[in-house]
């Protein structure tokens, strides 16, 4: 295929399989608990959550807004993160995608699907996440001007 | 930023990932290592399992020394060596670092659910 333009969006997907010691029930519920859920996906040492609001139902959204601290390579900068719930399945699967702005341009947008499965010890999680990532949230650009060092934290707080 | 966060009386070090990494990266320097987590001990009895002379420990001991992975002392006439933390810190926090976002939440869901049952979980039943 030849095109004028160089292709402005890098595809990734990634699987994640974690165990935990806790009954679907409890894990599942740090999904659908907007407190415990803004605790564990949301808030971090590196920004501030400014708001989050949870509507979790299929074809209900989540909204967190939050700004990036002191210290970090891109303080002061407003992130957002917009999700809408494609799948429930109480105890077993949340499927959910979003996009995700950095001052108010878009610079992901995945779907990640996560699944509960019963184990001996109690449950085993998959996370699979499909992303497209566009400017500013790979960096060749970012990369190419220099700015590696930002990049390395960027790569942290934006999932690849 | 962890870089020296415990280096004890061992001078301060600047360590870096390519010098700490190539260091861990010698099957050799890790039994070294191996053996000495289980305690200090003198340079000759390190020695005594591995297949080579004492100067070639030693300077693998040197290479561990200059990361902040092994401290070694002289007392009286003989060498001690022991497991040094600042060098451990420092690639334990290299690797935390570059683990991704979803990495990192799924820890902390991991240390959510580690956490005593405050309640019977509840709050979806409405999900009918």
């Amino acid at each position: 295929m030849h095109t004028l333009e160089k292709q402005t969006t890098v595809h990734s997907t990634f699987v994640i399989e974690r165990r935990y010691p806790a009954a679907p029930e409890r894990v599942f519920a740090a999904f659908a608990d907007p407190a415990k859920k803004r605790r564990w996906f949301f808030e971090g040492d590196h920004h501030d959550v400014e708001t989050y609001e949870l509507d979790f139902r299929v074809g209900g959204k989540e909204q967190a807004r939050f700004r990036f601290k002191e210290g970090t390579p891109v303080a002061g900068m407003v992130c957002t993160n917009d999700t809408i719930y494609q799948d429930i399945v109480p105890n077993r699967r949340v499927v959910f995608a979003g996009t995700m702005t950095l001052e108010g341009k878009c610079i992901s947008a995945g779907l990640a699907t996560i699944e509960l499965l019963p184990s001996k010890l109690g449950t085993d999680l998959i996370c699979t996440h499909q992303g497209a990532f566009f400017e500013g949230a790979d960096g060749p650009e970012m990369r190419e001007a220099g700015w590696r060092k930002l990049l390395e934290k960027l790569d942290n707080e934006f999932a690849k | 930023m962890l870089e020296n966060a415990d280096s004890g009386p061992m001078e301060k070090k600047k360590l870096n990932p390519d010098r700490v990494f190539h260091a861990l990266g010698d099957p050799t320097r890790r039994a070294i290592l191996e053996r000495l987590s289980e305690g200090p001990m003198s340079v000759s009895r390190l020695a005594e399992p591995l297949e080579m002379t004492l100067a070639a420990v030693v300077q693998h001991l040197q290479v561990l020394e200059e990361c902040g992975l092994v401290q070694t002392e002289k007392l009286g006439r003989v060498r001690t060596c022991r497991i040094e933390s600042a060098g451990f810190s420092f690639a334990a926090q290299w690797i935390a670092d570059r683990r991704t976002l979803w990495e990192r939440r799924l820890d902390r869901l991991g240390e959510l659910l580690a956490e005593p049952e405050e309640d019977s979980p509840s709050g979806y039943e409405w999900l009918g």
